[in-house]
């Protein structure tokens, strides 16, 4: 028990050491990637870890001789939090996201502290005590919060009346509905019954399941198959279609989207919303190649009136595009990510 | 107490320098070996394995062949839209080095270790400014590694990085050559020095990149720009970390192969390149209090604050730049990008960013556009179109020219129109429910239209309505009674444009036609700029994101009431918990 209850303790002042490395910017917080797409059950695990580090290190401190109060425990328990969601967590989360996760675990905070009738005394002990003043420190303590607290209080009411020039919160669909069918290039396109006609198998047949076995593999850099090379010259049929997607690609969309498809290219620092990240599991990966095709087509300006705020500045590529050359690209842009895309059934 | 530490250190400093000075005076600059000052000769790197070279072909061709092109040429089905054109890899000739004017890079496949491996920084942190991404987080160290190792042995065709009978590396001691401290003495010594080394004749007077901008060439023959010292965040060999003076020293003196850039190594000190390095740096655009930018992870570019805010004046706006008022106005990072939504695309726009600040009073409000344009154009003779034609006639890149035909061949060669900037803002941007803004480019429709007020260098001043990102813009009958230009001037490679127009009322403007700016309102902006000498003309065009425009209210007197009583509620809030205290606890013991 003691041997387990030490390891807990290592790990926990280990994550602390790491963290406060973190907040003073000795150790880069890129240091362990949060692996994109798996990053909550990440963040989940090293915090159970830490859970479990410090329910090991309090152990330790009151069998040393050296317990924490209930009181500080929770309050260090919920600083840890805040300070691992704003240093820990890269790339970095915005505030707002952060303020609810911090509420949430406040809550989670108050329910521990306050299990049973005896914790909650506990916890609530040491507010008391100041409230009572029986000791000179709680005294002082005690006059420092009767005048500290007014002017904190104040002041920040004052900060937030003060008239300020913040960015308005934007609203934003991100897919919006599809309509039914789509008429491009003088066509028209049933969205639930059209197909990638470059999806096909070395018979000329559309086979999703053949095409799948021949895209990028997941995981760190998403490289090719080894032997499906779409720069082979010897390719016929899909590998072909991707690598001319991949001309198409280069020649029109990388500006924005990027030359690895995750929405950073050399124009997107200007834009905002910034570009889609198709290496996203949220975005390519889970829609209908037909969903991508209208959205490819119309762009920006054939948003329906409820894809607000309409900022959007894809261009609708009907107008420097063929259909096949769309087509194309949907295909490179499946093969490059290595997902799959979804279908209506 | 630091100051006066910070002082003393840059007396001593001068003080070393001036010794160094005379010691040297009559000396040509070069060690005992005959090594410019701060090298060290090195080794070359063995070569990397066979497996190494050839699991990197795998990660070439899912990545990198899409703009390097099949035999590392520099030529993939990207490359004729970019400028600079992607690296051809068969000369060996790389810009950012730690190694000496000429020699290879530092590459090791066995050795990721920052300052020791220059090509391997090249693929992690890419190269800003250029359409090369920072590869970190996409690549694992080992793939990069590996793609590297394919590339030196595979794609440098013309040098060999292990023949010892033809190559040789002399390496820059970075790490053991201490920063000189960045003080005013030393940035002073910088400035003369930029003056006396030339380098001024390329990168002008203020160091925007404006001086000799249309004779540089490369190794290859493409048009090529010196860097804009104001903008470090685009400098090619930042690595990720513009403020850093050692990134401005390292290139200063190993010079950046196949440009006109050269190695300042032979003819200057290690102390005098740290002062120029340092001048250099303080050059770079920095907040109102002289802090870095603060830089976006995402993009490696300053964060952008999409909120413009306006401050009041009393009585007539400046014109004056140095004015307090303009001084004291907060200034607004403004990222462009190439417009290529619409015919004729803009994939090269050489304005990448514009700084705006704004005033107003009772009467106008005030735009302040300054931005970095390393030509001043203004087109000869009358252009081919009406002002108010937005469907002109001007030729988009073809994707796959080969080099002749590319954007990078053209640079330099276009037909020159005006400079030009706009600023559109939303009409009866009230009645668009929030958080709704007109539809980008120019305008919803008839009911929802934009006003763009566009300035051009040849001193004109319109005003034009956009009714839908098609249609050509209507031209406005009264804007010459309501706009004023108060400033359009050019000089030392930066354009700075002021904008008057009037805040509307119902009396004197149409409510219909144009924008009526209100006080603590968000006015939905966007900016417009035209480099004449990029061929732009039309629609042909750097375009911003969506900004607002706020005109901050003067403080209501509630600020300073309610919080006051507050604080006098929460003191009331103590008493009474204290004395409910008290009496329970008397309670208890009674």
């Amino acid at each position: 028990m003691k041997a387990l209850m030490s390891l807990g303790a290592l790990i926990g002042v280990a994550g602390l050491l790491l963290l406060a490395g973190m907040i003073f910017n000795v150790i880069p917080s890129s240091t362990v990637r949060l692996v994109e797409g798996y990053m909550p059950m990440q963040m989940l695990f090293e915090l159970t870890c830490f859970v479990a580090g410090f329910a090991g290190l309090s152990y330790m401190m009151s069998a040393m001789g050296m317990p924490l109060s209930r009181f500080w425990q929770g309050i260090g328990f919920w600083a840890f939090i805040l300070l691992y969601l704003k240093y820990r967590v890269y790339p970095p989360i915005p505030f707002s996201v952060r303020a609810m996760y911090g509420t949430v675990s406040l809550v989670a905070v108050f329910m521990w502290v306050s299990a049973s009738e005896e914790d909650w005394k506990k916890f609530k002990q040491p507010i008391m005590n100041v409230l009572d003043a029986q000791t000179g420190m709680n005294k002082l303590l005690r006059y420092m919060y009767l005048v500290l607290l007014p002017i904190l209080i104040g002041g920040f009411s004052y900060n937030a009346m003060m008239p300020k020039s913040e960015e308005p919160i934007e609203l934003r669909t991100v897919h919006p509905a599809p309509p039914a069918s789509t008429k491009v290039h003088g066509k028209t396109y049933t969205l639930q019954t059209s197909q990638n006609p470059y999806r096909v198998n070395p018979e000329g047949k559309y086979d999703q399941d053949f095409t799948n076995a021949n895209i990028v593999e997941q995981g760190m850099g998403r490289l090719m198959k080894p032997n499906a090379n779409p720069w082979d010259d010897k390719n016929q049929g899909y590998l072909k279609y991707v690598r001319e997607g991949g001309e198409i690609f280069f020649q029109n969309c990388h500006f924005c989207h990027g030359d690895n498809l995750n929405g950073r290219g050399l124009h997107a620092f200007a834009f905002n919303p910034i570009p889609a990240n198709f290496t996203d599991p949220g975005t390519i990966a889970q829609l209908q190649e037909t969903f991508i095709f209208w959205r490819v087509s119309k762009g920006g300006i054939g948003l329906p009136n409820e894809g607000f705020p309409w900022a959007s500045v894809m261009p609708p590529w009907e107008q420097h595009l063929t259909v096949d050359e769309i087509w194309k690209v949907i295909l490179f842009e499946y093969w490059h990510t290595g997902y799959y895309p979804r279908t209506w059934d | 107490m630091m100051d006066s530490i910070t002082q003393k250190a840059g007396i001593i400093a001068a003080a070393a320098f001036g010794v160094v000075l005379v010691s040297s005076a009559g000396y040509s600059i070069v060690s005992a070996q005959g090594l410019p000052e701060g090298f060290k000769k090195g080794d070359l790197a063995p070569e990397p394995s066979a497996e190494m070279i050839e699991a990197g072909k795998r990660v070439y061709f899912t990545k990198c062949v899409w703009c390097h092109g099949v035999d590392g040429a520099g030529d993939g089905p990207g490359a004729d839209r970019l400028w600079p054109r992607p690296r051809n890899f068969n000369q060996g000739t790389f810009k950012i080095r730690h190694t000496a004017s000429g020699e290879l890079p530092l590459f090791d496949a066995k050795k990721p270790v920052p300052g020791q491996n220059d090509l391997f920084e090249t693929v992690t942190h890419g190269l800003p400014g250029s359409a090369m991404p920072p590869w970190e987080g996409i690549l694992t160290e080992e793939q990069r590694l590996q793609v590297l190792s394919f590339v030196t042995t595979q794609l440098v065709k013309d040098r060999k990085f292990t023949d010892k009978q033809t190559e040789t590396q002399t390496v820059l001691q970075l790490a053991e050559l201490k920063a000189k401290p960045a003080t005013d003495e030393s940035k002073k010594r910088g400035s003369e020095l930029v003056v006396e080394k030339k380098c001024v004749e390329c990168h002008g007077m203020e160091g925007r990149g404006d001086g000799n901008a249309f004779n540089l060439k490369d190794d290859w023959g493409f048009s090529i720009q010196p860097a804009d010292w104001h903008k470090c965040w685009n400098f090619r060999g930042s690595r990720q970390d513009p403020y850093n003076v050692g990134n401005i020293f390292r290139t200063f003196s190993t010079g950046v192969n196949g440009t006109p850039m050269p190695s300042f190594a032979d003819n200057t000190t290690v102390d005098e390149r740290w002062d120029i390095a340092n001048f250099v740096n303080s050059l770079c655009e920095r907040d109102a209090l002289g802090n870095p930018l603060p830089i976006d992870p995402l993009t490696d570019k300053p964060k952008i604050n999409f909120v413009i805010p306006s401050d009041m004046v009393e009585g007539e706006i400046p014109t004056d730049i140095g004015h307090e008022a303009w001084q004291k106005a907060p200034k607004r990072y403004v990222a462009m990008g190439g417009q290529i939504t619409h015919k004729p695309r803009n994939f090269v726009n050489r304005i990448d960013d514009i700084w705006v600040r704004s005033l107003y009073n009772d009467k106008s409000i005030v735009y302040l556009l300054e931005w970095d344009d390393r030509t001043k154009s203004v087109a000869e003779g009358k252009l081919p179109w009406a002002p108010t034609q937005v469907n002109i006639d001007v030729k988009e890149q073809d994707p796959k020219t080969g080099e002749e035909g590319s954007i990078a061949a053209h640079q330099n060669n276009y037909t020159v129109y005006n400079d030009a900037i706009a600023i559109e803002t939303a009409v009866k941007w009230k009645e668009l429910p929030a958080p709704i803004k007109p539809r980008y480019l120019f305008g919803t429709n008839d009911q929802f239209p934009v006003d763009i007020v566009k300035w051009e260098a040849d001193g004109s001043l319109r005003a034009f309505k956009g009714t839908g990102w098609d249609k050509d813009f209507e031209e406005r009958d009264n804007y010459e009674e309501s706009m004023k230009l108060l400033k359009g001037e050019w000089k030392d490679g930066r354009w700075y444009v002021m904008i008057q127009r009037p805040l509307g009322n119902k009396k004197d403007q149409d409510y219909d036609e144009d924008t009526f700016f209100e006080v603590g309102q968000y006015i939905p902006t966007v900016f417009f700029a035209w480099d004449g000498h990029n061929g732009d003309a039309g629609r042909k065009m750097a375009v911003s994101a969506f900004f607002y425009t706020f005109m901050n209210p003067p403080i209501p007197r509630e600020t300073y009431i309610y919080p006051a009583v507050i604080a006098v509620g929460v003191v009331l809030l103590e008493g009474w918990v204290l004395t409910r205290r008290a009496n329970k606890k008397k309670g208890k013991t009674l």
